[in-house]
C-alpha cells in the first residue's frame, strides 16, 4: 500500500508550488493511475528471490515379522525386517534441503539414515540442481543435473521419494529405490495445455547418466523385493549372501565409461489422470570386468508404464508395469524380469486407507543352476495412515509376500515362502529452518 | 513530465484563465452525472439467475455475467479482489472481476510460490515469494486469464475479466441475484472451466431488464453429475 501511495505522490512533487492543490492533484493522480499497470506488471522490487528450507523426518517403528532371513542379512527373504529383526526399529531418519535461488534455480539434497550399519551414518539419496524458467507461451524447459530419480514412480510422492500411500512401496518402486539413480543430466519439455484452456498436458524428457552399471545385480541375485530402504549414493546396496558379489560394496560405480540413457513421455488429463512411459538402457558393456568390485558391468534395459487415476477427489488408483532384461559377462547370463501392481487409496478426512496387489517374476535365460535366481511371486499390502497433527502421523501396515525361488534350496530353505509383516510407524516431520 | 514542464512555463494569467474554464466544466460534468445517477436509480431492476442440472438441482460455482448491450451502462468500478494460495491451491480458484480491477495474490503457505500467466488478456509473473510481497496486479483487458505456479503445476486459477459491472458466482443452490441493473437488453453468460456444455465452456442467454420488474434467467444444463472440482492435493506431495 505504501508503494502505491508513493507512486501517486511522486508527480505532485514535480509540480510548482503555486499549482499545488486539489485541482493540480487530480491530473497527477490520473497520470499515476495510468502508469500503475506498468508499475505493477513487473515486480516493483527486483529482489533476488531466495529460500532455504531444511526439514527432517523421524520415523520409528514397531515390527512384527515372520519373514525368511532378509536379503539385507545374507538371506533370500524379500522383506526389510525378518524374524530376527522385530521389535522397536528406526524406520528412517531423513534430512531434506530445498534451496531456491535467482528465481529459476532450485537445489534439492535428500539424505537418510537407516541405522543399520551402512557405510555412512547419514548419506544422500538425491542431490541435484534444477533449472526451471518461466513457461513461454505454454512451453517450459526444465534441466536437472546431479543425482535424482527417473520419472517412473507414481506412488513415491513424499519428500525424500517416500510412498504417499504406505510404508513399503511396490516391488517395482522398491527396485527403483535400490538400484536406479540418474547420476547425470535430464532435460524435460512440458506443454502446459491447461494454461491455454485445453484439458490435456504433455511432456517429454531425456537423460544421460553414468555410475549405474550395477543396476540389475539385485534382480539377478535376489529377484524382486518389497522394502522402503533406498540405496544411498555412497552406501552399499545389500549384503547379499549368494551369487558372485556377496561382499558389501559401494553401489553407484562407473565401470565402463559409457553413458546410459532414458527417454520418457507423460500426459495429464485435468486433475483426473496421469500417464507415464519410459524406456531405460544403461548401455553397459557386459564384457567389462571391474576388479575393485569383483563384478562385471550389468547391461540393463527395460520399459515401464504407469497410470494414476483420480476418479473422485478422495480416491486414487495407481497402476505401474515394468518389463526388462539384464545381462552380464558378455551376454552369457541374462535375466528377464517383470512386475506390475494395482493400488487403490481412499482419503477420509485425516484417514488414508490404501491397498495394493503386486505381482512379480524373474526368469533366467540360462540354466538357473549356473548362477542367480528364478523367482515368481505376488504380494498384498494394506496400509492405514492417520494424521494426528499437522506434522505427526501414525501408519499401520500389514503385508504378505508369497514367493517361490529355487535358489533358497542352496540356503537349506524351502523354495516357497509366505512372509508376513506388520509395521506400526510414528512419523514426525520437523521444520528445522525456514 | 511534459505537462509539468508546460505548467512550470505557464504564467499566472494562463493559470487563472484555466481555473475559470475548469470550474465551468466541473459544474456541467457534475450536473450531468447527477442527472444520470437519478435517471439510473429510477430505471433499474434486479435480475435472478438460476443454474440447474438435468435433475433440477442447483449447480454451484459458475461465473455469471449480465452484459448490457448499452455500453454506457458498463460503468467502471475499480476494485481489488484477492486470490490467496492455501495448501498449494489458489483460493478461490475462480474469480470474476471487472476490467480495470486488480487482484492481490498473497501466499498463505509456508512454501514459496511463483505465480504467472501467459494468457492473452494478461501476462505477468511474480518471482518466488511467500507472504504478501507484491502489490495487486491490474487486469486491464477483458478475457479469461489462467493463473499458474511454476513450481507446482497442479496449481491452477482462473480470472474471468469482463467489461460488465454486473457479475457473480452461483451459490450452493445454483442462484445469483444481481441488483439494480439499468433497464435494457442483456446477454447473460454462464462460464466454468469444467462446464463442458456449449462452446468454450460458456453458455449465453438473452434477456431484457424492464424497469422495477424483477427478472429471471434460467440456465438448464444437460449434465446430471456435479461439476467436479480439482481433488485435494496434499501439501506434502512433490512432482517426482
Ligand atoms: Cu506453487
Amino acid at each position: 500500500m505504501a508503494r502505491l501511495l508513493n507512486a501517486a505522490r511522486t508527480p505532485t512533487h514535480c509540480a510548482p508550488a503555486a499549482d499545488r492543490g486539489v485541482r493540480a492533484l487530480a491530473p497527477s493522480l490520473l497520470l499515476a493511475l495510468l502508469a500503475l499497470p506498468e508499475l505493477l506488471a513487473v515486480p516493483a522490487a527486483p529482489a533476488v528471490a531466495q529460500m532455504n528450507d531444511l526439514d527432517a523426518t523421524i520415523d520409528v517403528r514397531a515390527i512384527a515379522s515372520d519373514g525368511e532371513r532378509s536379503y539385507l542379512d545374507g538371506g533370500l527373504g524379500l522383506l526389510r525386517f525378518d524374524e530376527n529383526h522385530q521389535g522397536l526399529r528406526i524406520g528412517e531418519l531423513r534430512l531434506g534441503y530445498l534451496g531456491q535461488f535467482a528465481d529459476i534455480v532450485h537445489v534439492t539434497v535428500e539424505a537418510v539414515s537407516y541405522a543399520d550399519g551402512d557405510r555412512l551414518p547419514l548419506d544422500p539419496t538425491e542431490a541435484f540442481v534444477e533449472i526451471r524458467p518461466f513457461p513461454y507461451l505454454g512451453w517450459r524447459s526444465n534441466v536437472k543435473i546431479g543425482a535424482f530419480y527417473a520419472p517412473i514412480s507414481l506412488e513415491n510422492r513424499l519428500q525424500g521419494w517416500r510412498s504417499a500411500y504406505s510404508l513399503t512401496p511396490s516391488a517395482i518402486n522398491t527396485w527403483i529405490g535400490e538400484e536406479l539413480r540418474t547420476i547425470g543430466a535430464e532435460y524435460d519439455l512440458d506443454w502446459l495445455g491447461r494454461q491455454r484452456g485445453h484439458d490435456w498436458e504433455f511432456g517429454v524428457g531425456a537423460a544421460a547418466f553414468g555410475w549405474n552399471e550395477s543396476a540389475g545385480t539385485l534382480i539377478a541375485e535376489r529377484g524382486w523385493a518389497l522394502d522402503d530402504r533406498q540405496t544411498t549414493l555412497f552406501g552399499y546396496a545389500a549384503d547379499l549372501g549368494v551369487g558372485p558379489t556377496h561382499r558389501p560394496r559401494p553401489f553407484y560405480w562407473d565401470i565402463d565409461r559409457r553413458a546410459g540413457y532414458y527417454v520418457d513421455g507423460n500426459a495429464k488429463y485435468l486433475d483426473d489422470l496421469e500417464l507415464r512411459a519410459l524406456h531405460y538402457d544403461n548401455r553397459a558393456n557386459p564384457d567389462v570386468y571391474e576388479p575393485a568390485l569383483n563384478d562385471y558391468a550389468w547391461h540393463t534395459w527395460f520399459n515401464s508404464a504407469g497410470a494414476r487415476w483420480t476418479p473422485a477427489p478422495d480416491w486414487t488408483v495407481i497402476s505401474q508395469w515394468l518389463q526388462g532384461d539384464t545381462c552380464v559377462a558378455g551376454l552369457l547370463f541374462c535375466w528377464q524380469y517383470g512386475s506390475e501392481f494395482l493400488l487403490g487409496s481412499w482419503q477420509y478426512g485425516p484417514d488414508l486407507l490404501s491397498a495394493r496387489y503386486d505381482d512379480f517374476q524373474t526368469h533366467a535365460d540360462h540354466p538357473a543352476f549356473i548362477a542367480g535366481v528364478e523367482q515368481i511371486g505376488h504380494a498384498w499390502t494394506v496400509a492405514y495412515e492417520r494424521e494426528l497433527a499437522h506434522s505427526l502421523s501414525v501408519l499401520l501396515e500389514a503385508m504378505q509376500v508369497d514367493s517361490t525361488m529355487p535358489a533358497r534350496l542352496e540356503l537349506g530353505e524351502r523354495p516357497g515362502a509366505v512372509e508376513r509383516m506388520v509395521q506400526l510407524a510414528v512419523r514426525w516431520d520437523i521444520n528445522i529452518y525456514h | 513530465m511534459r505537462n509539468n514542464a508546460q505548467r512550470r512555463a505557464g504564467t499566472h494569467v494562463n493559470l487563472r484563465l484555466r481555473r475559470a474554464s475548469q470550474s465551468v466544466n466541473w459544474c456541467s460534468v457534475l450536473c450531468a452525472a447527477l442527472a444520470l445517477l437519478i435517471a439510473t436509480v429510477a430505471r433499474t431492476a434486479d435480475l435472478s439467475i438460476s443454474v440447474l442440472d438435468a435433475h433440477g438441482r442447483g449447480v454451484a460455482g459458475l461465473v455469471l455475467v449480465a452484459m448490457p448491450d448499452n455500453a454506457a451502462a458498463r460503468k467502471r468500478i475499480g476494485r481489488v479482489a484477492v486470490m490467496d494460495q492455501i495448501n498449494m491451491q489458489f483460493v478461490p480458484d475462480i474469480l470474476v472481476i471487472q476490467t480495470g480491477s486488480s487482484v492481490d495474490f498473497p501466499n498463505s503457505d509456508q512454501i514459496q510460490h511463483q505465480v504467472y500467466s501467459f494468457s492473452a488478456a494478461k501476462r505477468f509473473q511474480l518471482s518466488l515469494y511467500a507472504g504478501h510481497k507484491y502489490p495487486p496486479v491490474v487486469f486491464d483487458r477483458p478475457g479469461l486469464v489462467t493463473v499458474g505456479c511454476n513450481i507446482h503445476d497442479s496449481m491452477l486459477g482462473y480470472i474471468y475479466v469482463t467489461d460488465s459491472p454486473y457479475f457473480g458466482r452461483s451459490d450452493a443452490h445454483g442462484q445469483l441475484t444481481l441488483h439494480n441493473l439499468p433497464s435494457g437488453s442483456y446477454t447473460v453468460t454462464a462460464w466454468h472451466p469444467r462446464l463442458e456444455e456449449g462452446s468454450a465452456n460458456e453458455l449465453h442467454l438473452r434477456t431484457t431488464v424492464v424497469e422495477s420488474e424483477p427478472g429471471t434467467v434460467l440456465f438448464q444444463l444437460r449434465r446430471t453429475v456435479p461439476i467436479s472440482m480439482p481433488p485435494h492435493e496434499s501439501k506434502k506431495w512433490l512432482d517426482y
